[in-house]
């Protein structure tokens, strides 16, 4: 049977309706200050049953002081005090809270004769802060306290437990007179305290057993006269414990304890837990002083975690403004942040770390492969909906990562965009540990026949932790999460800004078009006109003179090539603009065609063709045959001065490309201007030796590089040039 | 043969109204040439309204259209050529200073009958109109349904 480990935690602690002996509790209405409720052994303590009788009536001493008291109390949250009283002869030390509108009074008895120093009590509490502010470590800090304590109460031992985020407790300092055993650096497991109890121990800042093998006393009657609910006694420091606490107790071997509470930012960050081999009573004084200590302790404490944290936080931010500034140079954050490895690690004391975005992977340092890094992300994507996210053991989530625990047992991602699987992953190594618990934590309890037990042994229970990473800090987590916030603004900012850009583009690429759409109609027109009049003229005057008809020629061609240049003119510029239609091209046909397109240019000239069979290429069948078109007419042209003139046209694969080569022995170019060759209105040669508009060229590199492609071109001058066009399969990137 | 139909130009550049007359008249075509120096005009000739109301019966042999027109532009009247019953089956012969692909693209899906280039080159430019006038304005059989009647 497995024990029910919630039933622990079910227990209705703080309303035990019964007290621990060693004093008396008394409930009385504020309104008549009668008693309405009292522990059964009040009549015994007090010599007289006080039920139903006025609580001054009880009282020899101290009456005037509880009135007072009660009567400042006004309506504030849960208000208590302390007051000696004197009651049937004897002193009593008074405990007063105020709980569901009654006042708790509670009396411990004070032994005759004795006698506290309160001058010694103070000059303890002032040496310990003094000593404190020497230290900085809670560890330091909390082994100064247990010395203290241990010396103003007498306890064999005290013990200063720190509560991890999953609730186990260390014992981080001790101090011990031998007599119970030593448990320094043990760890005790989140289960030996219950919610409810750690809960109790938040508000309730001191509580005492002083002897657990006390038999509980009844509180009569144990309801609250108006409400008929059980006294809550929450606030009451005679309140009997759990029986599974004193069992635990006397399984530990303590027959007395005392425990009192390090509360850090309104949380449980720790306990003082004293202990006596025997039963003991401490004085209520002591216990303040105790009670005082543990507050300076974690005030100290709480001042030096806030310390610390803002110190880190300040580096953190020294880092961040170094990161930004290098993210903000330049248009790839990622690349950036790459490129600053140390301050990337820095900012969160990483190990190594991975920026998942735009479907890649950059790796930093020892990350992971980039196949275990998919698969983090993929679950990530899955399971994940905070910005930031930390585990220090990432096996435990993602079964099989153990195999690269060295590199990544912990992980603290920043989701850096919504739409992609896009993160700032750190990695921390695994950090292999060896925990002493006390006792076997995977057997806490046990299971009784009427109730649960408590675990009966404290022995050393080593266990080696694996994969697991040192915890990521709250203040590293912040780091990352402003990291991200810092990203996203920044990714947001280029992404509106390429936006504008992209706008602003569109609408100069619009305002071109129709610029070059009303030159194509506005231009041509007058050119033609010219020609048109100029033909008119000389169909009007028949018996123009040779000079005359010279003028009137020159009209006319002047006019004509005007008009070619804006047709070439306005052809290249719809070049970027036509879409590209892909698709198998016959190159042995397409240079048939062109070649018979130039037929008017050849004339009769006597050409040597030598056409090799050419390969198939991939592209605009309409724009590779103005390629070739715009190529041969230019080897034409070229060699019209050439003796015997020449032209190869050849053609080869070579891998996933098609070449071809045209090559002349014409009149060639320098080499020195061929950067100039494929430029618009470039032109190598005089205008009155080869006639043409200069765009020729700039038409075929840009049809090709749209492609995906390119063009060589080589050549001497005299001897001929040589243009070896290239034409991948696939198209590679093209600017539309 | 049908009775000589006259062409219609619609052009709205006096040169080039100038000149495109000059072609017509070397090839000694005698169908009437009727100018309209925009869309608006071409479109009450065509109908029969406006300044036209009065004109003699039947549809010009051959429209000649310039793109680029004031008012209504030619694609604009070759959608409402094309989209009339009375008149899509005019033959519309687009000429323009245009190489646009765009305007080629969209006169064809209107329905136009022929597109033309006007060259710079004024011989070209001759030979051209000559070409045209003659195939449209005599060759070309009109379908026999389309002598309309006034209504």
């Amino acid at each position: 049977m497995t024990p029910d480990l919630d039933a622990c935690a079910r227990e209705p602690i703080h309303i035990p309706g019964s007290v621990q002996p060693h004093g008396v509790l008394l409930v009385i209405d504020p309104a008549d200050e009668m008693v309405v409720a009292a522990s059964a052994n009040a009549a015994d303590q007090l010599g007289a049953p006080p039920l139903s009788r006025r609580m001054p009536d009880l009282l020899e001493e101290g009456a005037e002081a509880l009135r007072s008291t009660m009567a400042s109390w006004g309506a504030g949250p849960s208000p208590s005090a302390q007051v000696r009283l004197g009651v049937n002869g004897g002193d009593f030390d008074g405990h007063l809270h105020r709980a569901d509108g009654l006042t708790i009074i509670e009396l411990e008895p004070v032994p005759e004769g004795e006698h506290l120093d309160l001058e010694m009590l103070y000059s303890d509490i002032g040496s310990f802060v003094d000593q404190m502010r020497r230290l900085s470590e809670p560890a330091d800090l909390c082994r100064l306290a247990a010395e203290k304590i241990r010396q103003m109460s007498g306890y064999d031992r005290v013990l200063a437990y720190r509560f991890d985020r999953d609730l186990h407790g260390t014992v981080i300092a001790e101090d011990g007179n031998g007599i119970l055993p030593a448990y320094l650096g043990r760890r005790f497991p989140a289960s030996d305290i219950p919610a409810q109890a750690r809960e109790l121990y938040r508000r309730n800042r001191l509580r005492i057993i002083p002897d657990a093998f006390y038999t509980p006393v009844a509180i009569e009657p144990d309801r609250h006269p108006a409400t008929g609910e059980p006294f809550d006694l929450s606030q009451s420091v005679l309140r009997s414990v759990s029986p599974v606490h004193v069992e635990y107790m006397r399984n530990m071997g303590t027959g007395a304890s005392m425990s009192a509470s390090i509360v850090v930012d309104n949380d449980l960050w720790g306990l003082i837990s004293c202990h006596n081999s025997v039963p003991k009573r401490v004085p209520m004084q002591i216990r303040n002083a105790i009670q005082f200590i543990a507050q300076i302790l974690s005030i100290q404490i709480a001042m030096n975690e806030r310390g610390k944290e803002a110190d880190e936080r300040v580096a953190q931010k020294t880092i961040l403004s170094r990161l930004l500034g290098h993210m903000a140079k330049g248009p790839d954050f990622a690349q950036a942040l790459a490129a600053q490895p140390i301050d990337l690690l820095a900012q969160t004391d990483a190990d190594s770390a991975a920026i998942a975005y735009d479907g890649r992977i950059v790796r930093i340092g020892s990350a992971p492969a980039e196949e275990d890094i998919a698969r983090i992300l993929a679950w990530m994507q899955e399971n994940v909906r905070e910005d930031v996210f930390a585990t220090d053991e990432l096996s435990s989530l993602i079964p099989g990562t153990e195999r690269f625990a060295d590199k990544a047992s912990g992980l603290l991602a920043a989701s850096i965009s919504s739409l992609h699987p896009s993160y700032l992953m750190w990695f921390r190594a695994e950090v292999v540990r060896s925990v002493e618990w006390g006792g076997d934590p995977h057997k806490p309890t046990t299971a009784g026949p009427d109730r649960l037990h408590p675990r009966t042994s404290f022995e050393a229970w080593k266990e080696q932790v694996r994969n697991t990473s040192a915890p990521w800090k709250q203040t590293q987590i912040e780091a990352a999460a402003e990291l991200r916030s810092a990203i996203i603004t920044i990714v947001l900012r280029q992404a509106e800004e390429r936006a504008r850009l992209t706008g602003q583009l569109e609408a100069t690429n619009k305002e071109l078009e129709s610029f070059s759409y009303s030159i194509s109609h506005d231009l041509r027109a007058p050119f033609r006109h010219i020609v048109g009049y100029a033909e008119l003229l000389r169909a009007q005057v028949p018996d123009l003179d040779e000079q005359a008809t010279r003028y009137l020629d020159t009209i006319t061609e002047s006019a004509v090539s005007a008009g070619r240049l804006v047709d070439d003119l306005l052809r290249f510029s719809q070049l970027g603009r036509t879409s590209l239609q892909r698709m198998p091209v016959n190159l042995d046909k397409v240079v048939q065609e062109s070649l018979r397109t130039l037929e008017e240019e050849i004339g009769d000239r006597q050409i040597d063709l030598q056409i090799g069979r050419l390969p198939e290429a991939i592209g605009d069948a309409a724009l590779i045959r103005q390629v070739f078109y715009n190529l041969l007419s230019n080897a034409i042209k070229y060699t019209r001065q050439t003796q015997s003139p020449r032209i190869e046209i050849s053609g080869w694969r070579d891998g996933n490309e098609t070449h071809v080569r045209i090559a002349d022995n014409g009149v060639g170019f320098d080499m020195a201007y061929v950067h100039k060759l494929f430029g618009v209105f470039q032109r190598l040669h005089h205008a009155e030796d080869f006639e043409g508009t200069g765009i020729g060229l700039a038409i075929v590199r840009r049809i090709l590089e749209r492609h995906g492609g390119r063009i060589l071109a080589e050549a001497e001058l005299g001897t001929g040039a040589r243009f070896t066009l290239v034409l991948p399969d696939a198209k590679g990137t093209e600017d539309e | 043969m049908s009775d000589l139909r006259p062409i219609l130009l619609v052009e709205d550049n006096p040169k080039d109204v100038e000149l495109t007359l000059a072609a017509l008249a070397k090839c000694q075509l005698a169908n009437d040439i009727v100018v309209t120096r925009d869309g608006a005009e071409a479109l009450d000739y065509l109908r029969g309204e406006g300044g036209y109301h009065n004109r003699p019966l039947g549809d010009p042999s051959v429209v000649l259209l310039d793109l680029k027109l004031p008012k209504v532009d030619g694609l604009e009247v070759l959608e409402k050529v094309k989209s009339d019953e009375h008149l899509r089956h005019v033959p519309i012969v687009m000429l323009t200073s245009s190489r646009e692909e765009s305007d080629l693209l969209r006169s064809y899906k209107l329905g136009v009958n022929a597109f033309v280039v006007k060259p710079v080159d004024f011989q070209e430019f001759f030979r051209a109109i000559q070409e045209l006038g003659v195939f449209w304005g005599i060759l070309n059989e009109p379908p026999p349904h389309v002598i309309r009647t006034p209504s």
